[in-house]
């Protein structure tokens, strides 16, 4: 799928969205990531640091991407940089509300290993 | 010691009449009313006449590939299996293969003390040969060779028999060898160039492929328009050196490998070094050149990278012409350790770029820098009023060399000036929706408007696009329109379809409906039996 790049961290997959997310490309997208996680992963992080547009399909797909990921008790994290334009979008829509947004993937990582099952100590 | 016989050249005082008669027999064969048929069936038919005329049992033909030097068994009598087989002989050894080299008759009385190949030939029980080459205006295309099962001393007058024979043959399959490679190039020409020019608001393109004036020297050029996976616009424009099929297939794996590597994530740079790579590692020794830019619409900001490509030309909103986008690094396929770097331009409102191939400037007996003087000089000059296009405009201007054996293709991108109104008509697919926002994003940066309140406007419009794409059921070819209207006040904007609106229609309709509220001052929507209109207004400034 054009742009989207997947990565897996430690366990944790991280989807890295492309520039543009809407009615183009949405769909096949929250496809491509919901057949990413598996059971023992405590949650998903979709990374939108390069995502320029982001649109009601969009917002749409990670909303129901969330609440599916929610049955499962997994989280979807978004890392979405303080000053992107996408924030605004995230916030009229009130995302917050259902999903976490974080700056950078690195605070995402740790809410998601934070929030997982405890890991054993080793 | 081969039991062989050089055989000296055809003695030319010779029963005429005889020839004639040859001739006549052979005539069928040749006729040029036989061109609906393939290449094979011809030289089939024509091989039933050799054998009869020269009383041999066998006949085969191969023929040159130029681009491998091997001779590749095209059709056979007698011996079928040449040619279900694929029989390759390399040029230069064996009995066909010297025949085509050395480009003379040889004649083998018995092949069983001979240097042959083929084995084939040995399996089949021919016993003696005599082969000659198709010579056509100097060039060696292939061999014919005639066999007889039982030993036979090929005369001199056999030999010149069959030469008679394989000159007119020769003709013959050189032009339907011709026609069959331009048809084939063509199919590949027509697969391979975008059938449309995408649709990005804001830019006009136009572009136009010409072979060359010798029908089957076409081959090797492309251009390209396509969306990198970051919303910017791609511009390609590739020469494959060479022509003809071989040309042609290259082309069609850099083109398809330029897509790749790009929906891949990589930017051009990286894009054009693993182009390098591949056409090196293909081995194909085959070179191209290559330019490959990447516009940035909301900021008009241009990036080139030139793999050995000649320098396109820009016209500046005011009428001026300069080169831009030189060679950053020699030809793809050349060198190993080749570096290419991008540089980066600004390609404004107004202005107007041309991507070429080296077919439009280069002339016979002239420096190439006369040549681009030309175009540049073209390019200033070119008109487009009366619905011409740009592309068309220069080419009417540079005048070509129609002597040239080269093809051509040219790329014109034109970036419509500033005006305060933007009217668009798209396909209904989503698929424009990308360019669409930065399109309209690029019109209002030209107007000064601030970066936050293009992405509120951008959003809202492709929002009501969406829905309107959305109710576009039916034919596949259905548009949409948008307008949009700058006053220093306000920016206002009218998304039209002609289909019905679905209030409640799928969920992220509705939450479509609630951004464009939140993003702009006002939404009005209007529900005719003639389709929808969406108004979308956004005060400015303060």
């Amino acid at each position: 799928l054009r742009g989207l790049e997947l990565e897996d961290s430690d366990g944790v997959p991280v989807a890295r969205l492309p520039a543009d997310v809407d009615a183009a490309n949405a769909e096949s997208i929250g496809e491509v990531i919901a057949a990413s996680f598996s059971h023992d992963s405590p949650g998903v992080i979709a990374d939108l640091t390069a995502t320029r547009y982001l649109d009601s399909t969009g917002i749409d797909m990670l909303f129901r991407l969330g609440e599916r990921m929610a049955t499962r008790r997994q989280s979807l994290h978004l890392v979405v940089p303080e000053e992107a334009p996408v924030r605004r979008i995230l916030e009229i829509v009130s995302m917050s509300d259902i999903v976490a947004i974080h700056p950078d993937v690195t605070s995402a990582l740790g809410a998601v290993r934070g929030d997982g099952a405890p890991t054993p100590a080793s | 010691m081969p039991e062989e016989r050089r055989i000296r050249a055809p003695d030319a005082a010779r029963d005429a009449e005889q020839d004639q008669e040859v001739l006549e027999d052979f005539k069928l064969v040749t006729d040029p009313s036989l061109a609906y048929m393939s290449l094979e069936r011809q030289l089939s038919e024509l091989l039933e006449r050799v054998t009869e005329i020269t009383g041999a049992d066998t006949a085969a033909i191969l023929l040159l590939d130029p681009e491998r030097d091997v001779l590749v068994a095209r059709a056979a009598r007698g011996i079928e299996e040449e040619v279900r087989e694929g029989v390759q002989v390399p040029l230069g050894r064996g009995f066909a293969g010297r025949i085509a080299a050395e480009r003379r008759p040889i004649a083998i009385e018995d092949v069983g003390h001979a240097d042959i190949l083929n084995p084939i030939l040995r399996r089949t029980g021919i016993r003696s040969l005599l082969g000659v080459p198709l010579v056509v205006e100097g060039r060696v295309i292939g061999v014919m060779h005639v066999g007889t099962l039982r030993g036979r001393k090929f005369e001199d007058e056999d030999v010149r028999l069959l030469q008679l024979v394989a000159d007119r043959a020769g003709l013959a399959i050189d032009n339907a060898q011709l026609s069959e490679q331009r048809a084939l190039t063509e199919v590949l020409q027509r697969t391979l160039l975008p059938e449309a020019l995408p649709q990005i608001p804001g830019l006009r393109f136009s572009a136009k492929y010409l072979p060359a004036a010798s029908g089957i020297k076409l081959g090797g050029d492309w251009f390209d328009v396509f969306e990198l996976p970051d919303g910017r616009i791609a511009f390609v424009v590739g020469d494959v050196v060479g022509r003809g099929i071989a040309a042609a297939s290259v082309m069609a794996e850099v083109r398809s490998a330029v897509r790749a590597y790009t929906m891949e994530g990589h930017d051009p740079v990286t894009v054009v070094r693993r182009l390098n790579d591949l056409l090196i590692a293909m081995g194909r020794r085959r070179s191209a050149t290559l330019a490959f830019m990447a516009l940035e619409l909301e900021t008009g900001e241009l990036l080139a990278v030139s793999a050995g490509h000649l320098p396109a030309v820009i016209r500046t909103p005011s009428g001026e012409t300069r080169f831009i986008g030189e060679a950053t690094g020699p030809p793809l396929g050349v060198l190993p350790t080749a570096n290419y770097t991008g540089e980066t331009y600004t390609f404004p409102l107004g202005a107007a770029l041309l991507l070429y191939t080296d077919g439009l400037v280069e002339r016979r007996d002239e420096v190439i820098d006369d040549g681009l003087q030309r175009l540049a000089e073209a390019v200033a000059g070119a008109a487009t009023q009366g619905g011409m296009s740009l592309a068309d405009a220069v080419l009417a201007r540079v005048r070509l060399d129609t002597s040239l054996e080269d093809d051509v293709a040219l790329l014109a991108i034109e970036s419509r000036p500033l005006s305060d109104q933007l009217a668009l008509t798209l396909d209904a697919q989503p698929a424009v929706l990308s360019s669409l926002r930065r399109g309209i994003g690029r019109w209002l940066a030209a107007h000064g408007v601030a970066a936050e309140a293009r992405f509120d406007v951008a959003l809202a419009v492709s929002e009501a696009s969406a829905n309107a794409i959305e109710h576009a059921y039916g034919p596949a070819d259905a548009t949409f329109a948008v307008e949009c209207r700058y006053s220093p006040e306000r920016v206002a904007v009218t998304v039209s379809d002609t289909g019905t609106w679905r209030p409640q229609g799928k969920r992220e309709r509705g939450r479509g409906m609630d951004i464009m509220q939140m993003l702009m001052d006002d939404v009005r929507i209007d529900r005719t039996d003639d389709g929808t209109r969406v108004l979308l207004t956004k005060r400015l400034g303060g």
